[in-house]
């Protein structure tokens, strides 16, 4: 028996040799909530932390037991300058008393001007470093990303969360670290980063109360951005790449006056690559459903007619985004941000094989092809245009 | 001079204890009524004589002599002022005495149904007088005793005893009686619907209330003495054709072997009789509710009763049997179902909680939800301990809490709480020397520790969650995961009189699940869980769920 627990004595004290190599308090963390990249004149990288203040948000904890509440802000941001991420966050380290933590920070932000002069050096810091996330969102900003940071939205706690929760919303591209190394590196060597800008704060607010948000989409052509698009051709974007959730479409269906408002409610698309004849051609089928949210016109939506008048202006409407969206990724950026590469790898190994090295060249020549099949499904709750007299319903 | 003539007399007074202790008979540890009567090897000359005379042995026959008797139980009860010696006259002519021990006899039993006809009568000498008071005497128990260790038994167990001239045996009267505490609620195992009696410190109750509820014969209670000087009672009680024989000799063999000095409570028995002695958990399940025996009897298990302590013993046992409660089976099966998966579920939160806390906070605080670590660091960010020293504090104190309420009178018990709360919910989170979540964390852990309907069973989880925090604040959830490997390990050693202690999971054992995951309606249970041996399978017949169909002939 003495034996024996000599034995566990020592193999539990081998345990505690360890010592806690690696534990960190939560005290002791500076706990990063966004991130922010740009690069400068003097070709010097930018980095700027987005960091928690624990006391800001703790109440009756201190002395004194008032808590500081809403009043204060919730992060400091500091920026050091440096010749790379690693070099710059060593620096900014002396210049914050606690631990830098990136496990929380599902935020980062590139300078428009760095990512016109490539991410890949950058990428790789934050996907070889094991504590940023894999599935943190990215984003390019227009102007200086740290202005992003700075700003104290008034719902929020702080402009990180804004950011990540527009995305979860899916309003534009929603993008992860895992999403941009996989495009990057896979076939299509394209990648779409989600466009923000400062909305300026509205009247009566304080001078930094704007929150970021998403305008459009940042198209990136292996790791350099060539160009942004639109609102709207990201809503066609986003259809292609069945991520569409909550918007509104507005159409005008023909031959009446006033225009009716859809919200998609399920929308399937199928990508079907096509070789025939050395000739590559693209297949969009989309079908979609959607729900009438508002009612502009006099139809009456219950008369299958009028409802079939509606659905071929949705069909329009759709068909036109998507076009919008595949001619501008087509012609005018040239990066394969549909992924078409992708099908056709897939369908068509060995054909895929020989253009691979000049892909670049033949994807503006695909031919594309969108089908969209488009039906309404709810009406709401009512069924004749509201407000409307019985007289002037358009019956048919 | 004083201090001078000091270790001389200290000396003196050495010499002469050791004279008077080898006067006693060499030992003046006398352990029991054997060596009580034991002829002492040196003898005083003034009573030397005597004793030759009387020659009094444990297994010594009563002499034909009266008061040869009578002198022998005076010696054997000298200084003991609560056995009474009753002189009288039997019929007028024969002198006789009655001795008996006060408190556990029926006097009045005595003085009307023995003392009185007995002196009254003039009996005819037709019939032999120990015929007569075998025969004749108004009690439902007499017996003849021959030796005078038989004597004292009866004496101790409260049947008086009757010598008379010339008979060389003692007559033991069946009079015992003594208070008993009434049946009552038990109160370490109470529940909502189920029957409201508890087992009972005197041992004849406790089997009586076994009896009443199993009436079959087959229910048998073997009896026997253990403890050289207290003398408990214990009694074995299975059922013939359920149980597997060998266990009982088990049992038997493993109860024989005890030689303590008494046995003041049921724990004496299991911690003397158990599997592995070094394990935090119990291998003996203990219960005070006779429905929760008769269940065990009936699945073949033994039931061992303790007299002195309403807790019995029922081995062996599985892990589950600890986590399941009476009233999983007095309720309905759905509802009995989902209380015992909450307390599993409890039973993990009970044991892991304050570890994940402490290692999510210390080495993984990716973790968790952003926000939940941004409130959580907010509330911390004045603590001056770390997440370990801070969750081992708060247990401690909170185990302290439990302790303290637990052991003191009622009237100060509910001061302590209300000054324990205070001080643990309040007013240290006020001080910042602790942070909120950590508060909850601990109340948390406490309320499921509670959940566990075993006390002892909870015990055991409460005493391993430290080890486990520590190996939390040392190596994360790396070591969260170490400790419950090596929990697991040891629980598969373990076994309860043969039957390993995971049984229906490890080893498997499909048939024995529908008690264990979850609680199959009582129709659907139709065979016993298997233990060692032979045994008996089937429990009720088949098919016996009702139905529309099944209501029988009338219409």
């Amino acid at each position: 028996m003495k034996n024996i627990l000599h034995i566990l004595c020592i193999f539990g004290l081998i345990l505690l040799l360890s010592g806690c190599w690696d534990r960190v308090e939560v005290n002791d963390l500076a706990i990063v909530t966004a991130a922010a990249i740009d690069i400068k004149d003097d070709n010097q990288i930018e980095l700027s932390l987005q960091v928690f203040i624990p006391k800001a948000l703790s109440t009756g904890g201190g002395q004194g037991g008032s808590g500081q509440g809403g009043g204060g802000a919730a992060t400091l941001v500091r920026s050091q300058r440096g010749s790379n991420i690693s070099d710059a966050l060593s620096k900014l380290q002396s210049k914050i008393p606690r631990k830098v933590f990136w496990g929380q920070c599902k935020v980062f932000i590139f300078g428009e001007k760095l990512a016109k002069q490539g991410i890949q050096e950058h990428m790789d810091f934050l996907l070889r470093h094991p504590q940023p996330r894999e599935r943190a969102y990215l984003y390019v900003s227009k102007g200086n990303p740290k202005d992003a940071l700075e700003v104290l939205p008034p719902l929020e706690r702080y402009s990180g969360e804004v950011l990540r929760e527009l995305s979860d919303l899916h309003i534009g591209m929603q993008v992860t670290m895992q999403d941009v190394q996989e495009g990057l590196v896979g076939v299509a060597q394209a990648g779409a980063f989600p466009f923000i800008k400062i909305l300026p704060p509205g009247k009566g607010e304080e001078k930094l109360q704007g929150i970021p948000y998403i305008v459009g989409t940042a198209v990136f052509k292996k790791d350099k951005m060539v160009g942004t698009m639109s609102e709207k051709a990201t809503r066609g974007i986003l259809w292609l790449r069945n991520e569409m959730e909550a918007y509104t479409v507005i159409l005008k269906p023909e031959g009446v006056k006033g225009e009716v408002s859809l919200n998609p409610v399920s929308a399937r698309i199928k990508l079907i690559p096509q070789i025939r004849n050395d000739k590559w051609k693209m297949l969009v089928n989309v079908d979609t459903e959607g729900a009438v949210v508002q009612n502009g016109t006099n139809l009456a939506l219950t008369s299958p007619k009028s409802i079939q008048t509606v659905e071929k202006a949705y069909q329009e409407d759709i068909k036109d985004r998507i076009e919008l969206a595949i001619q501008q990724a087509q012609h005018k950026m040239k990066a394969d941000i549909i992924k078409f590469s992708k099908e056709f790898y897939r369908k068509y190994p060995k054909e895929w094989k020989k253009v691979e090295n000049r892909w670049d060249e033949v994807f503006p020549k695909v031919e594309v092809e969108v089908n969209v099949e488009a039906h309404i499904r709810r009406q709401g709750y009512i069924n004749k245009p509201g407000g409307l007299p019985e007289k002037e319903v358009k019956k048919q | 001079m004083l201090l001078y003539k000091l270790p001389l007399m200290k000396n003196y007074r050495k010499r002469e204890l050791i004279a008077t202790c080898k006067k006693n008979g060499g030992s003046n540890l006398i352990r029991n009524i054997n060596k009580l009567l034991r002829k002492p090897k040196q003898k005083n000359n003034d009573i030397q004589a005597e004793q030759e005379r009387q020659d009094v042995k444990p297994v010594d026959f009563l002499s034909n002599h009266f008061d040869h008797n009578v002198e022998a139980f005076r010696m054997v009860y000298d200084r003991c002022s609560d056995v009474v010696f009753r002189p009288f006259l039997l019929f007028g002519k024969k002198r006789a005495t009655i001795i008996y021990i006060e408190g556990i006899t029926n006097v009045e039993g005595m003085e009307e149904f023995v003392l009185s006809p007995l002196i009254k009568e003039t009996a005819s000498e037709t019939q032999p007088l120990n015929e007569f008071l075998e025969n004749k005497l108004p009690i439902s128990k007499v017996k003849r005793m021959h030796t005078i260790a038989e004597c004292i038994e009866s004496i101790s167990s409260g049947n008086p005893i009757l010598l008379y001239e010339g008979e060389s045996a003692g007559f033991s009267l069946g009079l015992a009686k003594w208070e008993k505490r009434g049946i009552e609620e038990p109160i370490a195992e109470v529940g909502i619907r189920g029957p409201r009696e508890g087992f009972n410190e005197s041992l004849e109750v406790s089997t009586s209330q076994l009896r009443r509820i199993i009436k079959s014969p087959a229910l048998k209670i073997q009896s026997m003495k253990i403890g050289s000087y207290t003398q408990t009672t214990v009694a074995i009680a299975y059922i013939d054709g359920l149980v597997d024989p060998t266990l009982i000799e088990e049992i038997t063999n493993r109860l024989k072997r005890i030689e303590i000095d008494g046995i003041l409570e049921s724990e004496y028995i299991e911690e003397m009789i158990e599997d592995n002695p070094y394990s935090p958990f119990p291998q003996i399940l203990s219960t005070e509710r006779p429905d929760t025996a008769c269940s065990s009897l009936l699945e073949g298990r033994a039931v061992i009763l303790v007299e002195g302590t309403p807790f019995s013993l029922i081995a062996p046992i599985s892990l589950f049997s600890l986590l399941q409660s009476h009233e999983d089976y007095y309720q309905r099966f759905m509802v009995g179902t989902l209380i015992r998966w909450l307390r599993y579920s409890f039973l993990s939160i009970s044991l892991l909680l304050p570890s994940f806390y402490v290692a999510i906070l210390t080495f993984h605080q990716e973790a968790i939800p952003t926000a939940l670590l941004l409130s959580v660091s907010a509330s911390r960010d004045a603590v001056p301990f770390p997440a370990v020293v801070e969750a081992l504090l708060m247990e401690i104190m909170f185990e302290a809490l439990r302790e303290a309420g637990v052991r003191l009178p009622k009237q100060i018990g509910s001061a302590v709480s209300i000054v324990g709360a205070l001080v643990i919910g309040q007013a240290a989170v006020q001080a910042g020397l602790v942070s909120a979540p950590m508060v909850i964390v601990v109340a948390i852990t406490g309320i499921s520790s509670f959940m566990i309907p075993r006390y002892i069973a909870g015990i055991a989880i409460r005493i391993l969650r430290f080890p486990i925090m520590l190996l939390a604040g040392t190596l994360g959830l790396l070591g969260i995961m170490m400790g419950i490997i090596s929990i697991v390990i040891h629980l598969c050693g373990l076994r309860s009189f043969g039957v390993p202690y995971l049984q229906p999971l490890a080893p498997l054992k499909g048939r024995e699940l529908k008690d264990v995951l979850w609680r199959s309606p009582l129709w659907k249970m139709d065979t016993r869980p298997h233990l060692t041996g032979e045994f008996n399978r089937y429990r009720q017949s088949p098919d016996l769920a009702p139905s529309s169909k099944k209501g029988g002939d009338t219409q």
